[in-house]
């Protein structure tokens, strides 16, 4: 039994159980008591999550071999910097906490939440029914670890606004801390998208 | 839940189920990731399009370059990076891959030149400060265009000029370097326009040859009488008009020089072309001196030692510089058995008849024929007394024996004379030797003799009778005397007195004149007084007349007392 079949619906917003009993239909639902629009599952919740998954993919290339800083020094020329040149730099130097840091949340995480996600859209695309409970567990975990993600930008900008002494010197950043930030966002919005319930409906499809 | 009775009363079972349809209009989300391919796609193109060419650079060292952080740079503007620094296999040199982007990938040839910009500071040149800050960066000249190349030698020490500098190349000929070194200035009149580029020995490897460039537009000023000099430290000179120093730049003085100009007198002529080879004098003086291209030489014997005469020494005719001792040597003749000193003199004819470019050296030996039949001569002059520096003077004595030229080994021996000092030794000598051929003897002979006649000639005469007519005039003459003494003695004691008594009374009247008139005598001071009195008085009776004038009745009413 689930509320589907029940003819009720579970506001996204403020989680109010409503019956609806014809859906789908062609006027919409509102939640009586705050007004969204009702829907048994999230809009378009496939589609939407596969094109910001592949965007995310696009967009994860330049992210990494575009400089994301542009770092002077006082008799230094220039130095330009991408992820993991950043990374091995701090490798290189002896902070391999640093690095760690570095590479787990910008490298790692991105990638781990982009497969994970591809793996899951793949599952419901071939209609499996297989360990629905572990990989629904993959999905929160997604959620849970995807917003550290943003940790490098936040370095980013912090560094930029704080390392400003003129000739002394001095960091900018690069176009590659654009892209970064814009794949962190749309992996944000994919997995906003991705409706883990849609792995179990299939189950439910099966057991009818 | 709402209430709706209508709803809840409908049988939900029986009712059809609709059939889901999934939208067949693709979703407006498929955007986002046409938007993201259409970015990173068009990143891609972009550096893949504008990737230029990986070009190797070896240096000898890599001092202040890192990897992937320093830039190519032309006209300061970055035109690539440096990507990987790596030795070469026998580990002389560093190797550095550098990525140029596409706009200079036409420029990198044959005549492009790599170099490291490092701060420099030499004695005449500071550059490449800024790059103590920013850190060393490869310098890019394209050079005139080539075929292309991709792997370069980078130059120890940027080039001097690069190809976008206009003027001209030139090359000088000298005997050595000097202190010059790449990068010397060259300058014109004091300005600095230009410098030496580079050096090497020339292809017989018995000269140097320095070559420079000038800056357009000074290369207009070098023509093919142009004269260049090595203009490193400075010249002392001390003569008679003082001392003069003469110097070029502080630069010339520290790091050399080299300065060029129209030698005095020099026509411009035409413009020298780009690689026009010049000669470059020692020294300015150099200059002014050997301008002459033409030298004859010619030879002398001279009979006396020739100590004090030296190579260099000046050949003067009548005083004026014909030329110089090229050699003096000693010749032994084993036919006579005896040493002759045969004197070279390199006579530069130029001197002597101008830089006519139709001089004939044979017309000029038949001219000297001519001047030696006339008795031109060369003797030894002393030039300094001091240091007793000998030069040789060549002049016209007409009273000499009628000499020729004489030719060894086709050089003209030319007749000399002997020195004044020589000459007058020689007359000397004359002299004496007339004097020691005076017979005395027969001389003193002979007036011994002629005193004894004389004397026996002598005591012939009557001398008694004469004695006697002799002491009687002179009686008569000694009374005359007497009596012209007693009237002169008269006029001594009587006269003279008086007339100085006379005089002494004069004397003391002028003296009391003098003293009763002089400025600061009495009478003189009281007259002065009188005057003063008198101008008083008269101004006195000025203002009265004035008063009476005005006041008529102060006559009879006496003066009023004036109101205040």
């Amino acid at each position: 039994m689930t509320g589907r079949k029940a003819g009720l619906i579970s506001c996204h917003t403020c989680h109010l159980i409503c019956p609806c009993p014809d859906l789908p239909s062609p006027e919409f639902h509102q939640c009586p008591r705050c007004g969204t629009r009702l829907r048994v599952r999230k809009t378009n919740s496939i589609p939407r999550c596969w094109a910001l998954v592949l965007a995310s993919f696009i967009l994860y290339l330049p992210a990494n071999l575009v400089p994301i800083t542009t770092t002077t020094v006082l008799g230094r020329p220039s130095k330009s910097d991408t992820i993991m040149s950043g990374v091995i730099y701090f490798l290189d130097s002896g902070s391999w906490y640093i690095a760690l840091i570095i590479f787990i949340a910008s490298v790692v995480v991105p990638l781990m939440k982009l497969f994970i996600l591809t793996f899951l859209l793949t599952s419901l695309h071939f209609g499996w029914d297989w360990l629905p409970l572990e990989r629904t567990r993959l999905f929160r975990l997604t959620e849970l670890v995807g917003r550290w993600s943003m940790v490098d930008i936040y370095v980013v900008t912090i560094l930029v606004a704080l390392v400003r002494f003129g000739a002394f010197a001095n960091i900018e950043a690069g176009p590659g801390a654009a892209y970064f930030a814009a794949l962190v966002i749309l992996t944000m919005f994919a997995a906003e998208s991705f409706d883990p319930r849609l792995i179990w409906d299939r189950m439910e499809d099966h057991n009818a | 839940m709402p209430d709706d009775p209508q709803k809840d009363e409908l049988p939900r079972d029986d009712a059809p189920t609709a059939a889901i349809r999934p939208s067949k209009r693709l979703s407006i989300v498929w955007l986002v990731p046409l938007v993201a391919l259409a970015i990173s796609g068009w990143l891609l193109y972009k550096s893949w399009s504008e990737k230029g060419p990986l070009i190797t650079i070896t240096f000898k060292n890599a001092e202040r370059i890192s990897e992937g952080a320093s830039k190519i740079k032309y006209k300061d503007v970055d035109i690539g990076e440096v990507e990987t620094i790596t030795f070469s296999p026998d580990m002389k040199q560093v190797v550095v891959k550098a990525r140029i982007d596409k706009v200079a990938e036409p420029h990198l040839t044959d005549n492009t030149s790599f170099w490291i910009v490092r701060p420099r500071i030499t004695a005449g040149k500071i550059s490449g400060l800024g790059t103590l800050l920013s850190g060393s960066y490869i310098s890019m000249e394209p050079g005139h265009p080539g075929t292309q190349r991709r792997n370069f030698t980078g130059l120890e020490e940027a080039p001097f000029i690069t190809t976008d500098n206009p003027g001209k190349y030139y090359i000088l000929k000298a005997e050595g370097l000097g202190s010059l070194d790449i990068g010397s200035p060259v300058s014109y009149r004091q300005i600095k326009v230009g410098q030496v580029v580079g050096y090497g020995f020339d292809d017989s490897g018995q000269a140097v040859h320095i070559r420079i460039f000038v800056n357009a537009p000074h290369d207009q000023q070098i023509s093919t009488n142009t004269s260049f000099w090595n203009a490193s430290g400075f010249e002392l000179n001390l003569d008679a008009t003082g001392i003069k120093l003469d110097t070029e730049s502080l630069t010339s003085i520290l790091s050399g020089g080299i300065s060029f100009d129209l030698p005095p007198q020099g026509r411009p002529g035409t413009i020298a072309k780009e690689n026009t080879t010049f000669e470059l004098f020692s020294s300015r003086k150099a200059v002014n001196e050997i301008k002459y291209h033409l030298t004859d030489t010619w030879q002398v014997y001279f009979n006396q030692s020739v100590r004090g005469l030296t190579v260099g020494a000046p050949v003067e005719f009548q005083g004026i510089k014909i030329g110089e001792v090229s050699s003096i040597n000693l010749k032994f003749e084993s036919i006579t058995m005896s040493f002759r000193t045969p004197v070279m003199l390199r006579i530069e004819p130029e001197r002597i008849f101008g830089q006519d470019p139709d001089f004939n050296t044979t017309d000029g030996q038949a001219i000297l024929n001519t001047f030696i039949t006339r008795g031109m001569r060369a003797v030894l002059k002393n030039g300094n007394l001091l240091t007793g520096q000998l030069l040789i003077d060549f002049d016209f004595y007409p009273n000499q024996p009628a000499q020729k030229i004489t030719y060894e080994d086709a050089i003209p021996v030319l007749p000399t004379r002997q020195t004044e000092l020589q000459l007058l030794t020689d007359s000397l000598s004359t002299i004496l030797n007339k004097v020691e051929k005076i017979p005395f003897q027969q001389i003193s002979e002979d007036l011994h003799a002629l005193l004894k006649t004389t004397n026996t000639a002598i005591a012939q005469i009557p001398v008694q009778s004469l004695g006697e007519d002799l002491r009687a005039t002179l009686k008569a003459a000694n009374t005359t005397m007497t009596h012209i003494n007693t009237m002169a003695e008269t006029v001594n004691t009587q006269t003279t007195p008086a007339i100085t008594a006379a005089l002494e009374q004069l004397r003391t009247t002028l003296a009391d004149m003098e003293h009763s008139l002089g400025s600061d005598s009495p009478t003189n001071h009281q007259l002065r007084q009188t005057m003063r009195d008198i101008s008083t008085a008269v101004r006195s009776l000025r203002s009265l007349s004035d008063y009476l004038d005005r006041h008529p009745e102060s006559i009879i009413h006496g003066k009023e007392d004036e109101m205040p």
